[in-house]
């Protein structure tokens, strides 16, 4: 290390005068170390806390919180032994007289969200291209998303900080979030994934943007149906049809006119009334 | 990230992990990869990251010249040090060496009548059951050690991941040394071997060494019976025998490329597709 060297000999031609045989006996404390100790990795090796949990140490002392009873409080057979689960003393069973609580909605879904600035970040460090389009499979690959459940949903948090144009394909967009893609000059689709096409894209079996073939349930069909959410159906609209399949657009030809020609007819039918 | 100032073909010591020695030396000693300067405020942003891949040495065995570069991809030898990872992987391992054959006699296994050696009532001492109550001499032992099976799981792709890691925590340390070739002495004698691994600076004062060989024993055998004399100065085992305690325990591994190879063919399970029944691909 030439630093230390240079230390040495200012400091020998400091006191060169009184004591000429200084430098030999500092050389070893100024001189880098030749043999390091070899330290094994595996004394540093632990898992993370949060993977595991501490043992609870019962009937070992106030200080462990767990000392006098156990936690398992005063007498009776709680304390020395084992109640059946759900056991009410011999009354009616709890799930008798109650009922089981809540329900299980089939219908909800569970999207992976994905927030703008967080797609940035990755294309600042350069693990997404953003020259080719961005779809689930890029961003699964990627690691910008720790595996998709029910699809991907774009948000819009940070928009501010999208400055690279992107052609990204998602299940879903918020509306934020399509404003900002759109502002920095790229483009949104949103695609209807089955959780089957969802594993086969993932799997790189299945191109993620072109060969897929399902059938859409309605109500995921009125939503790519709509331009708004930048649908892949929405070029199936016509100029005065409704995203919705049940409502019609208002003012439309063959929507419901609420004109008057047709009271005035039943209002000439009351008059002809002979009762 | 401060740019080195010595170029890295200077301040390469005996560590495997290089760079494509494209520079010149004069042409390295310029001005500009000297000056950090912040000249460049805004740093483009960087090119998408495709496949990557670094580069071991080679070297020629007991003259440990280099031979040429060896190109490996970076999720095999430049995987992220996953402590976590490791310890898990070296748990998993311990739990599975561990033999589990401490074994007692409890009360009913130890051999003896089970007559009842005082009465109930009226000698003034305590009651007493059986001779081979725990609480005499010459008795059972209650709730000793039986036979059992230490073993945990853990998940092959997670332990696979391990491998790589451990590899590549050496590579990145330039503590993993590839042989180009066998890995073979000329000389049986643990003499020999002793001055070589001096020699190279991977002997016992340097934290001793793993070598890794392709073959075995058969096929290595100068090499192998001659570090059987000199374990203070490190080890020596077959692909085969190596875990993922060995290739981090040593100072350094000293590997053949072709075990290396072997090694990193068969812990990729998180990277192939292939499926594995009972361990079978």
């Amino acid at each position: 290390m030439p630093p230390r060297l240079q230390l040495l000999q200012t400091w020998s031609g400091l006191f060169s005068s009184q004591t000429p045989s200084l430098a030999p006996l500092l050389a070893p404390f100024l001189l880098p170390v030749q043999q390091q100790r070899a330290a094994s990795i595996l004394s540093s090796l632990s898992d993370n806390p949060g993977a595991y949990s501490k043992k609870i140490r019962r009937g070992r002392g106030p200080a462990s919180g767990k000392g006098k009873t156990s936690g398992r409080g005063h007498k009776g057979q709680k304390q020395h032994g084992k109640v059946p689960a759900g056991f009410n003393g011999g009354q009616t069973k709890e799930e008798i007289t109650k009922g089981p609580r809540g329900f299980l909605n089939h219908f909800s879904v569970n999207m992976s969200p994905l927030n703008v600035d967080r797609l940035q970040d990755w294309i600042d460090q350069g693990r997404l291209d953003p020259s080719k389009p961005i779809t689930m499979k890029e961003l699964n690959d990627s690691r910008c998303l720790h595996g998709v459940k029910d699809g991907v949903k774009l948000l819009g948090r940070g928009s501010n900080q999208l400055k690279t144009p992107v052609n990204i394909i998602v299940s879903r967009a918020s509306t934020s979030a399509i404003a900002a893609i759109e502002a920095a000059g790229g483009s949104v689709t949103t695609r209807f994934y089955t959780p089957a096409s969802i594993k086969r894209v993932l799997r790189g079996q299945v191109d993620p943007v072109v060969s897929l073939q399902s059938t859409i349930p309605r109500k995921d069909l009125e939503y790519y149906r709509d331009l708004a959410h930048r649908g892949y159906l929405s070029h199936l609209l016509g100029k005065n049809d409704s995203p919705s399949l049940f409502f019609r657009v208002p003012g439309a030809p063959g929507s419901k006119k609420r004109d008057g020609s047709k009271k005035k007819a039943s209002a000439a039918k009351a008059e002809n009334r002979i009762w | 990230m401060p740019q080195p100032i010595l170029p890295s073909q200077l301040t390469r010591s005996i560590t495997t992990q290089t760079t494509t020695p494209t520079l010149d030396l004069a042409q390295a000693y310029t001005a500009s990869s000297l000056t950090t300067s912040a000249t460049a405020p805004f740093p483009a942003s960087p090119s998408p990251i495709g496949p990557q891949s670094v580069l071991a040495t080679l070297y020629s065995f007991p003259a440990l010249e280099p031979l040429r570069f060896q190109s490996y991809p970076s999720t095999h030898l430049h995987l992220p040090t996953r402590r976590d990872i490791l310890h898990r992987a070296i748990v998993y391992e311990g739990d599975k060496t561990r033999l589990g054959t401490a074994s007692t006699k409890w009360r009913r296994e130890v051999h003896g009548s089970t007559r009842k050696i005082r009465p109930q009532k009226g000698t003034g001492r305590a009651r007493l059951g059986d001779k081979k109550s725990p609480m005499l001499r010459g008795g059972g032992v209650a709730f000793g050690p039986k036979p059992r099976d230490f073993s945990t799981k853990l998940p092959r792709k997670l332990y696979d991941l391990a491998w790589r890691t451990a590899l590549s925590y050496r590579y990145r340390k330039g503590e993993l040394v590839v042989i180009d070739g066998a890995m073979e002495l000329a000389d049986p004698s643990p003499r020999y071997a002793r001055e070589v691994l001096r020699a190279h600076g991977w002997g016992n004062a340097q934290g001793r060494s793993l070598l890794v060989t392709e073959g075995g024993e058969e096929e290595r055998e100068f090499l192998f019976r001659a570090m059987e004399g000199i374990g203070e100065e490190g080890r020596v085992l077959s692909w085969e025998e190596v875990d993922v305690k060995d290739l981090l325990e040593l100072g350094r591994i000293v590997v053949e490329r072709g075990a290396l190879e072997r090694i990193l063919e068969e812990h990729q399970s998180d990277l192939t597709k292939t499926k594995r029944v009972n361990g079978i691909p």
